[in-house]
């Protein structure tokens, strides 16, 4: 009993003097005041290591250690999650990093500036003329007004890359089946035919995420201009969902669902899927955003290539994820300077290098061709204004209608009329009013 | 059934009627049971698959093939990417810390309503389940206000004394129960003896219901190992971060790496899992236990 007694007051002793211990450390370690002195720079971002961002930005840090001497980087790298669920959060505290890689759009950036979160980077931007190599439906994304609403008011955010749809396809299928890779819309559509008429479905698609929608939009995008894309995105008008491009976008989506051109088993398929497949060339041709370039080329064993899609002056695309300085932000001069070092050429080439799309890169410093003609057909869309965004902007909580409908569309449980009223439906309900 | 007669089947001769008239019930059971262990390890295999595939393997075959290849770049390369023995660490030091803390203090309050019976005690215990029964998302911005006014944002201190708290509400309501049908002639007994209070319930009640308290720490550290929103919200550096928060920066915005995503999965359980077998004996002790009372 004694022993017994005297080994229970040990193991409490030892347990207790264990957890004073770790009381300490836990309590210790969180040093998130260094005040700012210029001596240190604290980043955020959420891009992988081996993705284009990932690999440009790491040359920029070694740049700005370069050319900043005695100033120390603390990268953080998180996860994409943590910074949407946890930003507002964050940069009310202080503990809010001096520079943050943040979502473009109203939901996001719009919103942190809107509650004041964000600094007003527009003296930087005419002072430092970051905005000279945007084009302007790059610009879109970084500019909100007072009510945190895109296209105009103060630059908060500044995108190093942009992001647009095109027509991945792989090469051997096309080889293989004896089919000439479409330059115009008829030879396009020919191109599907020929390919459904030897079993093939030709068009990878996924109903259960962006993938399908963005078909649909893109056909609508085929009959539309920029006044049309203005109306929907910007509310520059009314858009009206039975005009002639979003009938047609609508019909044309449902028919090639009809003809067999998009496998009508897609409708319960994630994009990740709809990758996966088209990487193991089960699918000849796969129509989504210059996202999945870096994993194609690390990943598909095919011969692959990219063609914008036919037939349409508009696409969508939009400026890529911006750089954001938090009101908050200890060593502002010091995050200036280095979006400075990101928007200069060499860290753009680098960008275009890997697979990225640059906004101000040198296309003559970008040596691989798949990359060059990525670079080339973004460039095309750019000057002639041609971004068009994604249809799940205008409205909050559009994304999970559009899913939702497309994927009636693609059962065939609702036909292209209903489905541009229940469109219309939820934009007016959720549209801003005036 | 004439199978060959093995020294089992010998040994078993005494109840031989009986487990005649049993054995056709026993197969069926036992090919359930292993159906259903099967499904429970489905999961695990899958993951420990994809964890060693290379991501070209993966994408030109799918997740249910079997590997072409060990490839264990993707392990390697998570641990180094978010310094994963850092996280190990954190994790350890904030489960650890919470299974210990809370068991202390479920304890203290059992003692208090199960044996002390404080008055309105039905009243305690509902406010207990009540707490338990919050949900997290309510708590993440009044822990975040009150985190940052006392200056604890950003600190494993943050939340530990909050799963302290959490675990403790679940705790306090099994173990006052457990308690309120502890024998009263033992505490009498004590009494009796000269024991102060503090003595009956360090030197008689604590070493009798050991195996439930061992629960009760086993349990709280891989529930506080589980966790996501509270960490994710109040461990905003990567050095102070845990496990579970650590595996969510490969879910990219667009993008996922499904082999990466698996492999860090596999890191991320294995711990928890041994940390399970170690003290799998202490768990069906205690709950037998239980059962027994």
């Amino acid at each position: 009993m004694l022993t017994a007694r005297k080994r229970t007051k040990r193991t409490v002793a030892v347990i207790a003097a264990a957890l004073a211990a770790s009381l300490v450390m836990a309590g210790c370690g969180d040093g998130g005041d260094e005040a700012g002195d210029g001596k240190s720079l604290k980043l955020w971002h959420y891009e992988a290591p081996n993705s284009a961002m990932g690999i440009a930005w790491k040359q920029a840090i070694e740049e700005f250690k370069k050319s900043h001497p005695g100033v120390t980087v603390k990268v953080e790298e998180k996860g994409f999650e943590q910074i949407q669920k946890t930003a507002s959060m964050v940069l009310n505290s202080g503990d809010a990093p001096d520079l943050m890689e943040y979502n473009k759009g109203n939901a996001t950036t719009g919103l942190l500036s809107k509650q004041g979160l964000l600094t007003d980077l527009t003296p930087e931007v005419t002072k430092r003329g970051w905005d000279k190599p945007l084009s302007p439906g790059v610009r879109t994304t970084s500019r909100y007004d007072a009510q945190g609403v895109m296209g105009s008011g103060n630059w908060y955010g500044i995108p190093n890359y942009a992001e647009y749809t095109m027509v991945f396809y792989n090469k051997a299928l096309f080889d293989k089946h004896h089919i000439e890779v479409p330059a115009t819309f008829a030879e396009f559509t020919a191109a599907l035919e020929a390919f459904r008429d030897k079993g093939v479905t030709p068009l990878a698609s996924a109903g259960a995420e962006y993938p399908a929608h963005q078909y649909v939009y893109q056909l609508a995008l085929s009959k539309a201009d920029r006044s049309w894309v203005d109306a929907y995105e910007q509310y520059q008008g009314k858009p009206d969902f039975h005009d002639a491009a979003w009938t047609y976008g609508a019909t044309t989506f449902a028919d090639w669902v009809k003809k067999g051109y998009i496998a009508k088993s897609s409708s319960g398929a994630k994009a990740e899927d709809a990758g996966a497949a088209f990487i193991a060339g089960k699918y000849p041709m796969f129509f989504s955003g210059s996202w999945w370039f870096g994993r194609f080329t690390s990943e598909m064993k095919d011969q692959w290539g990219t063609f914008p899609f036919p037939g349409s002056q508009l696409t969508l695309g939009s400026g890529g994820n911006l750089w954001v300085v938090p009101k908050g932000a200890k060593n502002k001069e010091l995050a200036y300077d280095f979006i400075d070092i990101t928007m200069k050429k060499g860290i753009q080439n680098t960008l275009g290098n890997n697979g990225g799309v640059p906004v101000a890169a040198d296309t003559s410093a970008i040596t691989d061709p798949k990359s060059k003609a990525l670079i080339k057909d973004f460039t095309a869309y750019a000057d002639g204004d041609g971004l068009a965004f994604y249809p799940d902007w205008p409205v909050p909580g559009f994304y999970d209608v559009l899913v939702s409908e497309t994927q009636k569309l693609i059962t065939g449980s609702a036909g292209p009329d209903a489905y541009l009223d229940a469109l219309k439906k939820a934009y007016d309900a959720g549209a801003p009013k005036g | 059934m004439n199978a060959p007669r093995g020294p089992g089947n010998a040994l078993r001769r005494p109840g031989n009627a009986l487990s005649r008239h049993h054995a056709p019930a026993r197969y069926p059971v036992l090919a359930a049971l292993i159906v259903a262990a099967a499904l429970m390890v489905l999961p695990f295999l899958v993951v420990a698959l994809n964890a060693v595939k290379s991501p070209a393997d993966y994408s030109a075959n799918g997740p249910l093939s079997l590997p072409e290849g060990i490839h264990l770049d993707g392990l390697r390369d998570f641990w180094q990417r978010v310094d994963f023995g850092r996280k190990l660490f954190n994790s350890a030091l904030i489960s650890g810390s919470v299974a210990v803390l809370a068991a202390l203090l479920s304890v203290l309050n059992a003692y208090a309503i199960g044996i002390g019976r404080v008055r309105g005690r039905p009243w305690v215990l509902a406010f207990f389940v009540l707490a338990n029964m919050l949900p997290q998302e309510a708590l993440v911005y009044p822990v975040y206000y009150l985190s940052k006014q006392v200056g604890l944002y950003d600190t494993r201190l943050s939340v530990i004394i909050v799963f302290t708290v959490i675990q403790s509400a679940f705790g306090t309501y099994l173990l006052s129960s457990v308690l309120g049908a502890f024998p009263k002639e033992v505490i009498e007994a004590a009494r009796i003896d000269g024991a102060t209070k503090w003595q009956v319930l360090w030197r008689v009640v604590v070493p009798v219901s050991r195996p439930t308290i061992g629960v009760l720490l086993v349990f709280f550290f891989i529930w506080t190992w589980n966790e996501f929103l509270l960490p994710l919200v109040m461990l905003i550096s990567n050095d102070n971060q845990t496990v579970s928060v650590a595996l969510g920066v490969l879910q990219g915005q667009r993008l996922m790496d499904a082999t990466m995503t698996n492999a860090a999965a596999l890191l991320g359980v294995l711990p928890a899992f041994c940390f399970f077998l170690i003290f799998q004996r202490t768990l069906t002790r205690g709950i037998a236990m239980g059962a027994v009372k």
